[in-house]
């Protein structure tokens, strides 16, 4: 009894730790409980999604896949899905976590805990999904005759500081729903905004430096390139569809982007949740 | 003397009872406000030691304070005046099963609600079959807790959480659970994690059990404390007033629900709200 006490009192951060495991295993296990098909759907949601984008612009509107450099591919489904599944991953993960708090309202009434643990979780339980993803479309990628698993650890890189970034994000939405419930509503509209922003369904290269709209010079491109998702994506296709190391000056932008984000909403999130408990 | 396992310094807790709340941005903007709320207070000044080791009840009506109170001592709400100082691990009991997953088994429940009362995994796997026992629902630990009947629900919850041992453990009216066969179980727990040394802090309205368990108790008024000390004493204190207010000489206390909006119908009502 007094023993147990003391490594309970010791082990402050493994409990927070295998509370975040087991409540991402929670959102893994139940999220396709009772559907026939189970975790396939973790899979065939982004491939069909990806079979749409390439009929509609791959044989409809007709516009030739880039070629991958060094790789040399030359295929519009292998391009949209390196692009689609981090982008799924920042949908899936920015939804689940703004709506993480209050989906627990029950237990952050009834029981003390980190809080922030409910969106940590949330984006940890759609990385599970990206990895798995990552992992079959590299299997596709050496079908096709790319071996991606020497890439693995600038992968490891990029994946990481895309969780930091969405999780940063994830963070500040899941305490501003508690006060806000539009926030939700808000990030779907966003979100829309946010994937034409992004260079998923177009290659970047497509982007003009300047555009003329309404007698000013805009430069397009260099707005263009303050999203941060542009970096991302770029990083991903780096990877997995031209089969090369993406830039230092990348990972810089990507590092930045997820620091910020993680200060940012690790902030946000600090100062909102002393009254979780009554707002809920 | 040791140090107390305790010590709140003049907390109060102040809760907002909206007459018209805006959830949304739009609202908020067009009415420049968030909402038109009243402040009350639900815990005003109170001050207690609690000593380590030692079992220690918080009696008094409906809405006094009491729940507000535990939840502030267990970190769940943060008091807007006065601190609190714990010293050691901390459980509260204040609702069975909270966390549990309807569509997730009773095992996978167990590791789940152990995970979050902040049970490491090592000693949930060391405990696992005395859990399940105590709980007696072992043919059924592997179906979705969601077929559970209600009964069976607060029965792992408790056998859960009763397997926290945490140095300090705050209780919130929830041995009214479970046949008479469990409760008589529960109370031999109770007996069992205070003689191992853990501090013990109940609420509830059965005079009896307070009085079997807790050495010392506050009476609690409208968010203050009204008297500290023996609990024989507080108790018997307390049951003259009621006994004197609904002018019948009840030794029973009676489930003191009056009907007046009290602080807790306040809570109750701003959560139904949100």
């Amino acid at each position: 009894m007094v023993s147990s006490v003391k490594v309970m009192r010791l082990s402050g951060l493994p409990a927070a730790r295998a509370l975040l495991i087991n409540l991402t295993l929670r959102e893994n296990r139940s999220k396709y409980k009772r559907s026939a098909l189970g975790w396939a759907w973790s899979m065939i949601n982004p491939f069909s999604t990806m079979l749409i984008f390439a009929f509609v612009f791959g044989v409809i509107l007709k516009i030739p896949p880039p070629v991958g450099d060094p790789s040399g591919l030359q295929n519009f489904g292998f391009f949209i899905i390196a692009g689609l599944l981090p982008w799924n991953f920042l949908a899936a993960g920015l939804t689940g976590s703004s709506a993480s708090v209050i989906g627990n309202a029950g237990l952050i009434k009834k029981v003390y805990f980190s809080r922030a643990v409910l969106p940590a979780a949330s984006v940890l339980s759609w990385l599970t999904h990206l990895l798995i993803e990552l992992s079959v479309l590299s299997l596709a990628l050496l079908v096709a005759g790319r071996i991606v698993f020497l890439y693995l650890p600038a992968a490891i890189v990029v994946i990481a500081l895309q969780f930091f970034f969405v999780l940063g994000i994830g963070l500040a939405l899941a305490a501003l729903n508690v006060y806000f419930r539009d926030v939700e509503h808000l990030l779907q509209i966003l979100l829309l905004l946010w994937f034409y922003a992004t260079p998923i369904i177009y290659p970047v290269e497509r982007v003009p430096e300047s555009h003329v709209i309404l007698g000013f010079d805009v430069p397009i491109r260099a707005i263009y390139d303050l999203n941060p998702m542009v970096h991302f994506i770029g990083a991903y296709r780096d990877i997995f569809y031209d089969v090369r190391v993406p830039s230092g000056g990348e990972y810089l932008l990507m590092a930045l982007a997820a620091g910020l984000a993680m200060a940012a909403g690790m902030a946000i999130f600090r100062r909102l949740e002393a009254r979780f408990a009554e707002e809920l | 003397m040791s140090v107390p396992a305790i010590v709140a310094e003049h907390v109060s807790k102040r809760f907002r009872i909206y007459h018209e709340r805006n959830q949304s941005i739009k609202q908020t903007l067009l009415r420049r406000r968030r909402g038109v709320y009243e402040e009350f207070w639900a815990v005003k000044d109170v001050s207690l030691e609690i000593p380590p080791a030692s079992t220690f009840g918080l009696i008094g009506e409906n809405g006094s304070g009491k729940s507000t109170l535990l939840k502030c001592l267990a970190k769940i709400l943060v008091p807007d005046e006065g601190t609190i100082r714990t010293n050691g691990s901390i459980s509260a009991l204040l609702e069975l099963g909270a966390g549990f997953h309807p569509e997730l088994s009773g095992r996978e429940n167990i590791f789940l609600n152990g995970a979050i009362l902040g049970i490491s995994q090592k000693e949930l796997n060391r405990k696992f079959d005395e859990i399940v026992s105590f709980s007696g629902i072992e043919r059924f630990i592997d179906t979705p807790v969601k077929n559970y009947s209600s009964g069976m629900y607060v029965r792992l919850g408790f056998a859960v959480a009763i397997n926290v041992s945490p140095d300090i453990l705050l209780v919130d009216e929830v041995l009214a659970v479970g046949d008479a066969e469990f409760q008589t179980k529960c109370a031999a727990k109770f007996q069992e994690l205070k003689h191992s040394g853990c501090t013990i802090v109940v609420v509830s309205h059965a005079m009896g059990m307070i009085e079997d368990l807790c050495e010392t108790a506050a009476w609690l008024e409208n968010g203050r404390v009204k008297a500290t000390g023996k609990t024989s004493e507080i108790t018997q204190m307390y049951m003259d007033q009621v006994a004197r207010n609904t002018g019948t000489p009840a030794p029973e206390p009676p489930p003191a629900d009056n009907g007046v909006a009290s602080p807790e119908d306040a809570e109750q009502a701003l959560k139904g709200a949100s």
